[in-house]
């Protein structure tokens, strides 16, 4: 675990970090003016990806409390939204927040049992998956809201920032996915400066210790849990509105809850710039592998007809960074700063 | 390891560099089309990688084998002998995946798409479509959903899972009826998702109407199931005259196994778009314990000459038996070239207008030629029957498409 | 920990027996068949007795490295591979293959361990279980890549099924239970009555303690992560002759082997057999009773009690 937050020069780091923190998106922002739109397509999975990997780090990297099952509040915020829009036609932004307090609700109430049996580690993480497992099987049986046979977004003629659709190509999905990961990340470095944030920090270093001091343990795991698991269900909501469709496995599936953990580990867990820097390396990295082996150079031309091989190399690369990079990217890239400073 | 983790930096750096860089070639490949011949690109998407790699990979080598022959005959002579390219693009099975490989292919200057096998991905390409503006071809992906979106740019050549359900239970009365053989209850074992759920469905309300009694149904989950005996003892113990069964390939075999070894008293098993019962692998992946079974179920026309040459050349040229899967994205190649040759023009809204008013002779054992409804759905695909018999999947109803006469009552091989 | 006293084997035996008699008494009910339930109680059983297999290597490893290992259906897959090769090209009988896939598993899962996992001991859960996904992930295509897509099968000449109480079960799946209670006796005498053994289970208990009376930890981890994988190699060759082989076939049991971990408690091979017997009884009578619903929602369920009430897992000590 890296030692964020230690509490010294808060307010200057702070604000350091969400000056970064702008900088940094209204450089990402002009993107849309440099890729081509199929990139941007490309573009937009790594941000709902990032804003996936944001909202995990708050619970599990921050928190402490290692989640296998991020699928449950993704799937929920994307059911919630989607259904709103397609039955109701509620304003997805309206359904994002439903989405997010159902989201919440649902991880504080099985949060709450998982912490009233006091289980940790690898128990907690298979706990949490369990009921995202759960989740998706009652999706595929559940028949008031036809789940099982999967949502379908209608298209509207022309766009609407109320409806959240656009013409394809436009930026404005990107832009709009964008700052939702801004302010994820804003609402995370706002979280771990403030008070709470201090007490989230000494509950993951040593539970006991900071019971012991007074602070109300099981509360703010629970705060935790809940912020974490609104911000994964405001990314669900964006990936029905933009991918136009839910089905169950998409939703619940445990590739979701994988995906959620990726860009933390890949990038660094528990920092603030980790997620963000995880999903930027590892979001295009299977894209990457495929259009390198689309055409394969001669001397793989034995080959040809075959499939796999894009995956080989992407999996190897998955190997290679996490044995390489135990801290991730950005941990790896801060040690080396850090030392050559000193 | 000081040395490791600079490699993987570098790693990772490059992987980020690349992707800034852009993965694809730069946008320069829309236009060198427009020229008189040259080329002319039909984005392709299957999943080659991942669980249905079997079916994704074989569609995408048959798409590109209606192209090389269609190139071979001249290419598009209503435009100077353009050539056609296929371009394949790998959904891994996942629809995000898909859909940013559709957009790609687009991108580089895509006339049209085919594809997906899969419902969920089918759903997020025809939006991409749509929105685009560029038709798309389903050739494989079965839920009636995808063309309830009031989408113009997306096309159906297979038949959607209620009126397959629909259309085997007449079948199934029909073969009742010819044999004086009665089926006066059916027992239905499904796998569980929107498939399985709305054959189903389909099948109960016109079976019911038909008088016969459906039920137990019993639904199993694809993906994990590992044993199917105790589902088979279920309808054993129900004592009902037929069993219908729909799913896809491996718990297609399981089923099978588990009723040679259950031996319920049923006068048939009646696969209903049933994904293993009439391929030619299940006869040997079941072995004996599939003799007789039925599937009714879309398939290639295998009285047709035409249809028996393309399997010869296919095998030729890939070693490979085609698969009905295969003949369909086949199939949407040639409505896609027919199509440009129609409407003598690339642009993707003329050539939408030239397929939806298109009537193409068929390589499918469909009673007409293609042709779409203002859903986009081909109004002439419908489900034929087919029979394990003696080891082969034979054409047996209805009579134009039978290669050999229905064994009809058809109890399970002891 | 404000736990109360743990309830005698017997009680809790007597607890277990209630359990199963109300749910056998509810299944008959809903499904109005004694054969019905009879062929459930059979195939939960075999079934189970194929999850346990599964786990047993699972459970050695998660118990002894402390690693969630998710390449172990990958692994599997590569033995059944083999059996596939063996049986078809060389025309051995299925089940002598085992002669050649535990010990080539054995090998693969020392080079692994040596290779790459024991870089990460220590290091984050989270790093550990990216690390398998990425070995599984790569195996996995490796074997799509050498041997394409099209699915292949195992045939048993003289396969037959068996009938008991009007219930019937394959030749092949008693024979794949047999292995499971088979494996899990040698395991358990290894791990109990060898030095070797010995070794391991000081290993797992205290991996310092152990260091300082002159084990080598290391060498440690690389034999019992070889002898979970030739495990795993031993239940891809005992389940080829009743799965269709494809690339992803081991990983459909990834899951389930999980559960079935936890149920037994983390390192204990017969509890893992124990839990697989439990899972597969919960799968197929869940069935009976929710046919609505999937088998595996019952399965959950069960889990997460488990969770809740013994997360040290039924035959687990509390720590």
């Amino acid at each position: 675990m890296t030692a964020a937050g230690t509490g010294t020069h808060t307010g200057t780091r702070t604000g350091r970090q969400l000056l970064v923190l702008v900088i940094g998106a209204a450089a990402v922002a002009t993107l849309p003016f440099i890729l081509p739109p199929a990139q941007e397509a490309v573009a937009v999975r790594i941000l709902i990806f990032a804003l996936m990997g944001v909202a995990w780090n708050v619970m599990s990297g921050y928190g402490g409390m290692f989640s296998f099952g991020h699928a449950a509040y993704f799937g929920l915020g994307a059911y919630a939204g989607g259904y709103l829009i397609v039955r109701h036609g509620v304003s997805p932004w309206i359904g994002m927040a439903v989405g997010a307090a159902l989201a919440a609700a649902f991880g504080v109430t099985t949060g709450f049992l998982a912490f009233r049996y006091r289980l940790k580690g690898a128990y907690f993480a298979l706990a949490t998956f369990a009921f995202a497992e759960m989740l998706h099987l009652l999706a595929l049986s559940f028949e008031p809201i036809e789940a099982a046979a999967g949502l379908n977004v209608p298209l509207l003629q022309g766009s609407s920032w109320w409806m959240l659709q656009f013409p394809p190509g436009s930026p404005n999905y990107f832009w709009a996915i964008l700052a939702l990961t801004v302010l994820a990340v804003a609402a995370t470095i706002a979280l771990l400066r403030s008070k709470s944030g201090g007490y989230v920090i000494a509950i993951r270093e040593d539970e006991q210790a900071a019971s012991s001091l007074g602070i109300p343990v099981m509360r703010y795991k629970l705060l935790t849990v809940g912020v974490s698991a609104a911000m994964t269900a405001v990314a669900g909501a964006f990936y029905v509105q933009y991918y136009l469709y839910i089905n169950p496995d998409l939703a619940f599936g445990s590739a979701v809850s994988i995906q959620a953990i990726l860009p933390s580990v890949i990038g660094g867990i528990g920092t603030i710039w980790g997620p963000l820097i995880g999903a930027a390396v590892l979001g295009p990295l299977s894209d990457v592998t495929a259009t390198l082996l689309r055409d394969p150079p001669a001397a793989l031309a034995f080959l040809e007809g075959r499939s796999g091989l894009d995956v080989i190399l992407y999996a190897a690369l998955l190997i290679v960074i996490v044995l390489a990079l135990p801290k991730g990217v950005y941990g790896a890239l801060r040690s080396y700063f850090a030392r050559g400073s000193t | 390891m000081r040395n490791l983790r600079l490699v993987g930096l570098l790693a990772a750096l490059g992987v980020a560099l690349a992707a800034c860089g852009g993965s694809a070639p730069p946008g320069t490949t829309g236009q060198e089309g427009d020229q008189q011949g040259g080329t002319i690109k039909i984005g392709s998407i299957h999943p080659l990688t991942g669980p249905l790699a079997f079916d994704g990979q074989q569609m995408a080598k048959a798409g590109k084998f209606a192209a090389e022959r269609i190139n071979a005959q001249g290419g598009i002579k209503s435009l100077d002998g353009a050539k056609l390219q296929v371009l394949d693009a790998d959904s891994k099975g996942e629809p995000e995946v898909g859909q940013s490989e559709a957009q790609r292919l687009i991108q580089e200057g895509a006339a049209a798409l085919v594809g997906p096998y899969q419902s969920a991905v089918a759903s997020n390409v025809a939006a991409v479509a749509e929105r685009n503006r560029v038709p798309f071809l389903i050739d494989v992906a079965v839920a009636d959903s995808i063309l309830e979106q009031g989408y113009t740019n997306t096309f159906r050549i297979q038949p959607n899972a209620s009126s397959m359900g629909t259309k085997g239970a007449d079948y199934l009365a029909e073969l009742a009826e010819a044999s004086g053989t009665p089926i006066r209850s059916v027992a239905v074992l499904h796998e569980q998702t929107d498939f399985g759920k709305s054959v189903l469905a389909a099948f109960k309300a016109r079976a019911e109407g038909s008088g016969m009694k459906v039920g137990p149904e019993i639904s199993y989950d694809a993906v994990n199931v590992s044993d199917l005996t105790t589902e088979i003892t279920q309808v054993k113990a129900e004592g009902v005259d037929a069993l219908v069964v729909t799913g896809y390939y491996r718990d297609g075999v399981l089923a099978a196994k588990a009723i040679s070894s259950v031996r319920p008293d049923v006068k048939v098993v009646f696969g209903i778009a049933n994904g293993a019962f009439d391929l030619p692998q299940f006869t040997s992946d079941a072995g004996k314990a599939g003799e007789g079974f039925f599937d009714a179920n879309y398939h290639f026309n295998a009285r047709d000459p035409e249809m028996r040459k393309l399997a010869a050349d296919f095998k030729a040229k890939y070693g490979e038996d085609i698969r009905t899967s295969s003949v369909l994205a086949y199939e949407a190649v040639r409505v896609i070239a027919s199509g440009l040759e129609k409407a003598g023009t690339r642009d993707p809204q003329q050539l939408r207008e030239a397929i939806s008013g298109l009537s193409l002779d068929t390589l499918m054992a469909y009673p007409g030629p293609i042709s779409f409804d203002k859903t986009g759905q081909n109004t002439s695909a419908t489900p034929i029957v087919m029979q394990v018999q003696g080891g082969t999947v034979r054409q047996v109803f209805p009579k134009e498409f039978a290669e050999a006469e229905p064994r009809f009552p058809a109890p399970p091989a002891r | 920990m404000t736990r109360r006293a743990p309830l005698s084997l017997a009680a809790r035996l007597a607890v277990a027996a209630a359990v199963v008699a109300v749910v056998l008494v509810l299944a008959y009910a809903r499904s109005g068949s004694g054969i019905v339930v009879s062929q459930a109680v059979l195939t939960g059983l075999l079934l189970g007795g194929v999850y346990g297999l599964v786990a047993m290597g699972l459970t050695l490893i998660f118990g002894v490295l402390d690693i969630v290992n998710f390449a172990h259906g990958a692994l599997m897959t590569v033995a059944m591979y083999g059996t596939v090769l063996l049986a078809s090209h060389a025309g051995l009988d299925p089940y002598l293959t085992l002669l050649v896939t535990a010990p080539a598993l054995f090998g693969i899962g020392m080079a692994l361990q040596s290779g790459l996992i024991n870089r990460t001991m220590g290091s984050s859960l989270a790093n550990q279980l990216l690390l398998t996904l990425g070995i599984g992930l790569l195996i996995e295509n490796v074997l799509l890549l050498s041997f394409g897509s099209e699915p292949r099968s195992v045939a048993v000449g003289y396969a037959a099924p068996l009938r008991a109480f009007g219930a019937v079960a394959d030749l092949t799946r008693v024979i794949a239970f047999l292995g499971a209670l088979g494996l899990a006796a040698l395991l358990y005498l290894l791990l109990q009555r060898t030095r070797v053994g010995t070794a391991i289970r000081a290993v797992a208990a205290n991996p310092d303690g152990a260091q300082l009376v002159g084990i080598d930890v290391r060498r440690m981890y690389v034999l019992t992560f070889a002898l979970g994988t030739a495990c795993a190699g031993a239940a891809g060759t005992l389940v080829a002759p009743f799965v269709t082989v494809e690339a992803t076939t081991g990983e459909l049991f990834n899951i389930i082997a999980f559960v079935v971990v936890v149920l037994g408690g983390m390192g204990n091979v017969v509890g893992a057999l124990v839990g697989g017997l439990l899972i597969g009884l919960t799968e197929q009578l869940g069935g009976v009773l929710l046919p609505e619903q999937s088998p595996l929602l019952a399965v959950f369920v069960v889990f997460v009690l488990v969770l809740f009430l013994r997360p040290q897992g039924l035959f687990g000590r509390s720590s």
